[in-house]
């Protein structure tokens, strides 16, 4: 990046942040900022363990000296200006989950299917935080960070005291590790009256249990009613292995039967078949793949962490860092919604021929100088694709 | 709380508030004549600690008034000679059998008289027919140290917020609570004059103490050879030298290895304070936890448990032989030892 395009991409920062309102988190007061100023670029450097006293301080802080990368830390801290870590005195931290497409196993090649796939581990994570842990819509702040993913901010008091250690046993709960499968499904062995042998038994869950029981209920009935209300369902339920055609025929009338669904829902299955169950605790492992959020674990543990801060721009796209409700989630599009800059045309030199899709509009950007609407060209900037001016 | 109670449960708030309105002053529970008895059992709860493990109590419910203050105060005058002693094994031990007398004794009680202890130590329970709820928040704080798979909050039924819990996990999580309480507040601050008074008691609480600890010098396995640490094990440690953070998982499996093979906790101390934000004192609780009360330190994970955490980084051919890190430095050691006595054979042939 080169004078003219930092000092380009710093007005226009400016501008931004002239009319911008910085979302404040609870308590900023008691936060540690962090910030990489367009001032300092290229080397990155970060002007860390600052305070503020006033939303106006910030304000100002934002617009004079323009940050390309600004962040506050999760967590309250007695002395927040501290130079030392030890000596700010930590108090308590907000709960956070960072979901990053580069985390996700597969890693698509386009941008916006990255954002896509990203979007779906977000709504996951947001039904283990409000089914399974109780948070209410107003209790989760839904960040898009205006790169690769999402943050989850939680600030309920409730979980602000918990520990790094615990904080895992979170994490672990959503991506399932350490699962134990075999108390939830599949046969299991308890041990008979005196004299007798030890029986064995098939456990299954109800949707009554809540934990990760309730939640493998749900997955196997739905999957199996969504084929038992296909066509064809005999022959879909035969792909199975091991699944012969009464059983298949079996399962649906168990699951065309309001009755018997509804005990299945329940937990009781005596009135499936060995094969069935087999079936069943075959679904019950798929649904754990399919189930877990992919957070980044070390983002969670840690309760110094600086994360960005909400409403400030991603020095590294040009996008704003946005903040959603939960309703919004579903339908938010980022190369649409946290798209902050204007249409008009800026020349850049571009150095790597690239395809943005911003904004509903798709460019096959190829190398060399041109017009691009400024959002665009911005983006390209940031990301170190383009130059600003014509040479 | 009836007075009965406290004094089964002397370590509630309430238990503390009430020995004050008795008006005994430390100088009498020293030297009073009348409260001999008192003494007596609270050096008794000392030794049971040591050599048992659990600490007997009394059944109080016929008997009068005497012998229930006589067993409260027994407890303060305990915490004087734990701190007297000031032995880091012995406050450890102690805390642990308090916590576990208490802990069985709660599995007996109704279920208002655990909502009562739960809520001594801020944490709220709602009873329901044959269960109770508890917030999750409050239920990792207590579970999160507890070692078996099934207290794992992955493995609870959690739902909208609150986790299901039966009676007896209830006591058995309150006994974490219970535990941290007398631990963290354990060496009072006694002076020498008091210490001075109790010297007879202490002399024989010392006594069996080094008995016990020279009874469970476990594994000698002699001296920490780390050339024969397995690959796990010496991945961490490299990467705790450069500062890498550890999973929690990994934490445990280290320090529980190091402790197995004889590190002391002051030595895996050092080895993590390479951070400028190292907290001493956290990472030392950590550990002393690991290392545990009853004498023998935890034991570390199985190989099978190390890569299902991610933890294994099983490339070398003795991986292939063994299925547990521990396993894998013994069996080093025993060969390094034979190549080494095969040398000196040559060598003196
Ligand atoms: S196989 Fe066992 S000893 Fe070897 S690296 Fe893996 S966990 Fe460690």
């Amino acid at each position: 990046m080169n004078d003219k395009t930092l000092r380009f991409l710093k007005k226009r920062f400016q501008d931004y942040y002239q009319d911008a309102h910085i979302h404040l988190p609870p308590e900023y007061t008691s936060r540690e900022w962090g910030f990489i100023l367009f001032d300092d670029m290229p080397k990155t450097v970060m002007r860390r363990h600052m305070a503020f006293g006033s939303s106006g301080e910030l304000q100002d802080y934002f617009s004079w000296t323009v940050p390309a990368h600004a962040y506050y830390s999760v967590a309250y801290y007695e002395y927040p200006n501290a130079s030392n870590m030890k000596d700010k005195n930590w108090l308590q931290s907000d709960l956070i989950f960072d979901l990053d497409a580069d985390h996700l196993p597969h890693v698509p090649d386009s941008y916006p299917e990255m954002l896509e796939n990203v979007k779906q581990e977000a709504l996951k994570l947001y039904d283990f935080l409000s089914d399974d842990f109780g948070f209410g819509e107003d209790d989760i702040n839904i960040v898009f960070s205006g790169g690769r993913g999402y943050h989850f901010h939680i600030s309920h008091p409730s979980v602000r005291s918990l520990g790094s250690a615990e904080r895992r046993e979170i994490v672990d709960y959503i991506s399932g590790r350490g699962l134990d499968i075999s108390q939830i499904i599949g046969k299991s062995y308890v041990s008979g009256d005196s004299g007798r042998r030890d029986a064995s038994m098939f456990v299954f869950p109800s949707e009554n249990d809540g934990g990760w029981g309730a939640k493998i209920n749900r997955y196997i009935i739905s999957y199996i009613s969504n084929i038992v209300n296909s066509n064809k369902p005999i022959k879909k339920l035969t792909d199975f292995s091991g699944v012969g055609k009464t059983t298949a025929e079996k399962l649906v009338n168990i699951f065309n039967d309001e009755k018997q669904l509804s005990l299945l829902k329940k937990g009781k299955i005596d009135m499936v078949s060995n094969t069935s169950k087999n079936l069943f605790e075959h679904l019950g492992k798929q649904a754990v793949d399919n189930l877990i959020a992919n957070v980044d674990e070390p983002v969670t543990a840690d309760v110094k962490r600086l994360i960005r801060v909400p409403g400030s721009l991603h020095g590294g796209s040009g996008l704003r860092v946005t903040t959603l409700s939960a309703s919004e989630l579903e339908d938010f599009k980022p190369l649409e919604n946290a798209v902050v800059f204007k249409d008009n045309p800026i020349t850049v030199n571009v150095t790597q021929p690239s395809i943005i899709e911003m904004k509903g509009n798709k460019y096959h950007v190829d190398e060399g100088v041109q017009d691009l609407p400024e959002y665009a060209a911005i983006y390209l900037m940031c990301r170190g694709g383009a130059e600003y001016g014509s040479n | 709380m009836d007075s009965k109670s406290l004094a089964l449960y002397p370590f509630v708030t309430e238990a503390f508030s009430y020995v004050e309105t008795l008006g005994f002053s430390l100088e009498r529970l020293l030297n009073s004549r009348a409260l001999d008895s008192a003494r007596f059992r609270g050096k008794e709860r000392v030794l049971q600690s040591i050599e048992d493990g659990e600490i007997q109590k009394p059944g109080l419910s016929g008997s009068g008034e005497e012998k229930t203050f006589l067993e409260l105060l027994s407890y303060p005058f305990s915490r004087i000679l734990v701190s007297c002693i000031n032995d880091s094994y012995l406050i450890r031990r102690y805390a642990l059998a308090e916590a576990e007398s208490a802990s069985k004794l709660l599995k007996t009680e109704n279920k208002d008289f655990l909502v009562e202890i739960a809520n001594d130590f801020n944490v709220s329970i709602t009873p329901f027919d044959s269960h109770f709820a508890m917030h999750f928040t409050d239920y990792i704080k207590l579970a999160n140290t507890m070692k078996d798979l099934k207290w794992k909050l992955v493995n609870r039924r959690l739902k909208r917020g609150y986790v299901h819990i039966t009676h007896e996990e209830v006591a058995r999580l309150l006994q974490e609570a219970i535990r941290d309480r007398i631990q963290n507040a354990l060496p009072l601050d006694v002076s020498s004059e008091v210490c001075n008074t109790c010297n007879s008691h202490i002399d024989e609480i010392k006594e069996v103490l080094q008995n016990r600890k020279s009874d469970i010098n476990i594994d000698d396995m002699g001296e920490v050879d780390t050339e024969s640490f397995p690959p796990c094990i010496s991945n961490a440690i490299s990467g705790v030298s450069t500062g890498a953070n550890l999973g929690h998982s990994m934490r445990f499996a280290l320090t529980s290895f190091l402790l197995n093979v004889g590190m002391t906790v002051d030595e895996i101390v050092d080895m993590f304070n390479v951070s400028p934000d190292f907290d001493e004192e956290k990472t030392r609780y950590q550990i002393e936890h690991i290392a545990g009360s009853s004498g023998a330190p935890y034991t570390p994970p199985s190989c099978q448990t190390m890569k299902t955490y991610g933890n294994c980084y099983g490339g070398d051919e003795f991986c292939q032989k063994i299925k547990h890190p521990l396993n894998y430095y013994r069996k080093k050691l025993y060969k390094k030892a034979k190549k080494e006595k095969e040398k000196s054979q040559q060598q003196d042939g």
